[in-house]
């Protein structure tokens, strides 16, 4: 027997399925070949190490999401049977980057904005009294288990604002709305169709105001996790981006200087705790604002 | 149902190598059992069903998802040089033996994650969920002689894959009982 033909066989050597006279063949010419027993030493070392992969641990919030997902997805069919197709025409066109969607509308406590992707008009409707100034990530019950994020910006003077949803460092973000910001006037921009559309877990927005520019890491809105364990190295951003994923919690951070690069390795860590540790010896801080989590410089 | 999330989350995990990934996967598995509940007849095993969607969720997930990247979690420099080396504490432990076995699953998912779909499935399910032949067949819905060629390939390609790492499997750091290699290797 030549060594190709042993090779050819050698799985199913390992395996112990070949015929009897056919496993002493190959036996007799292992016995004889060096180079055949080292390849047999080294496949056997494969199936071994596949054999004896560890389990992964999986999410803390693993069945929190299947629950949601399970629960928005069927109500949502349930409720529209166009639902899929719909769903499915939007992800395909925010793949193809395209400026797509129409426009969307939301109302709620009588302030109205109106948005699309490739640069909508505000259309601010009624003053409300001035809460605090700012920008401002609320999550709305529309139903049992679904949540749905909606981007509240108010201000006490005029001012230009614009959002972009940036997918990733490479590309260009996109203009999602534009518009000046009136004094006491909320705009309201709700953001489940850029997270259908996108169909990710969490979108990275940038949000301006008269050019200060602040990142926004909205998550879709699961129910957030208490405790994940978390083992990464990444820009700051990046990891900012997962802490928002993997918690389910709003995070704004405002860049200050280059991005540093930040190493994080927490088993059953609270979000403060991962954020103190990712954060420690780099010029940021962290504070809570409701349900946001703010990352800004000392 | 939390008994299967975890074996969902497995093979989710061994296909996709990402946490998130696999969770995304997971969900929408259940999402479609759930609505295909009904007609589940019973003619398979509940486990080899669940097999059949999460492989059907993963080929799909991998069409959708080819444009996303994904954070190293390894330890390794920014620019791509070599992982850092970290300092060695305490030598009352295998620490290089234990490094190797490490060194050796990191090659081994990332060769995984280098094959094609359909012979990833495979090597997951025989290699790692150990399912049978039979099984695996019912699962992807083809014939058990085609099932055994194309493992066969996906096998040799992983072979292929893994010849540049050579050393780290010719290494066994694990204890063993000696024994001469010639005839524990002719055997």
């Amino acid at each position: 027997m030549r060594c190709e033909q042993v090779r050819s066989l050698m799985n199913e050597y390992i395996e112990g399925s070949l015929s009897e006279a056919l496993r002493e063949r190959v036996g007799a010419h292992l016995s004889g070949c060096a180079e055949c027993r080292r390849e047999l030493r080294f496949m056997r070392a494969i199936w071994r190490g596949l054999s004896e992969m560890p389990e992964a641990q999986p999410p803390a919030d693993l069945h929190a999401r299947i629950m949601t997902h399970v629960r928005a997805n069927t109500r949502l069919r349930e409720a529209s049977p166009r639902f899929a197709l719909w769903r499915w025409a939007g992800a395909a066109a925010a793949a193809a980057g395209l400026f797509l969607m129409g426009f969307f509308a939301a109302q709620s406590d009588g302030v109205q904005a109106t948005f699309g992707l490739g640069g909508g008009r505000t259309a601010a409707v009624e003053t409300p009294t001035p809460v605090q100034a700012g920008v401002f990530i609320e999550y709305r019950v529309v139903e049992q288990g679904v949540r749905l994020p909606v981007l509240e910006a108010r201000m006490n003077r005029a001012a230009n604002a614009e959002l972009r949803y940036a997918p990733d460092a490479q590309k260009p973000p996109t203009l999602v709305w534009q518009g000046t910001l009136q004094p006491g006037k909320t705009v309201e921009i709700p953001l489940q169709a850029l997270l259908q559309a996108s169909n990710e877990r969490a979108l990275t927005l940038w949000w301006s105001v008269d050019g200060q520019r602040r990142v926004l890491l909205v998550p879709a809105g699961y129910p957030p996790a208490k405790l994940a364990s978390i083992r990464l190295q990444a820009k700051l951003g990046d990891a900012l981006r997962q802490l928002a994923s993997i918690y389910q919690t709003p995070i704004e951070w405002q860049p200050h200087g280059e991005e540093p690069l930040v190493v994080l390795d927490v088993q059953d860590a609270t979000l403060e705790d991962a954020l103190r540790q990712l954060l420690q010896g780099s010029a940021y801080t962290v504070q809570r604002h409701g349900e946001t989590v703010r990352v800004v410089a000392h | 149902m939390r008994r299967y999330e975890q074996k969902v989350y497995q093979l989710a995990y061994r296909l996709t190598n990402n946490p998130d990934d696999a969770a995304d996967v997971a969900a929408e598995t259940f999402l479609r059992m759930y609505n295909s509940l009904r007609r589940f007849r019973g003619d398979a095993q509940l486990s080899t069903w669940l097999y059949r969607v999460v492989s059907n969720v993963f080929f799909d997930f991998r069409k959708r998802e080819s444009r996303h990247q994904h954070l190293p979690l390894e330890l390794s420099t920014e620019d791509g040089e070599e992982p850092m080396e970290l300092p060695i504490e305490d030598e009352s432990v295998d620490i290089i033996g234990h490094a190797l076995q490490e060194e050796q699953k990191r090659v081994l998912m990332e060769a995984i994650q280098q094959l094609p779909e359909y012979q990833r499935v495979m090597v997951v399910l025989f290699h790692i969920e150990e399912r049978p032949y039979e099984e695996i067949a019912q699962i992807l819905g083809l014939p058990l002689g085609t099932i055994k060629s194309r493992l066969n390939r996906a096998r040799n390609a992983l072979r292929q894959l893994l010849e540049p790492h050579r050393e780290l499997f010719e290494v066994d750091s694990r204890p063993t009982i000696e024994q001469p290699q010639e005839a524990s290797d002719a055997l």
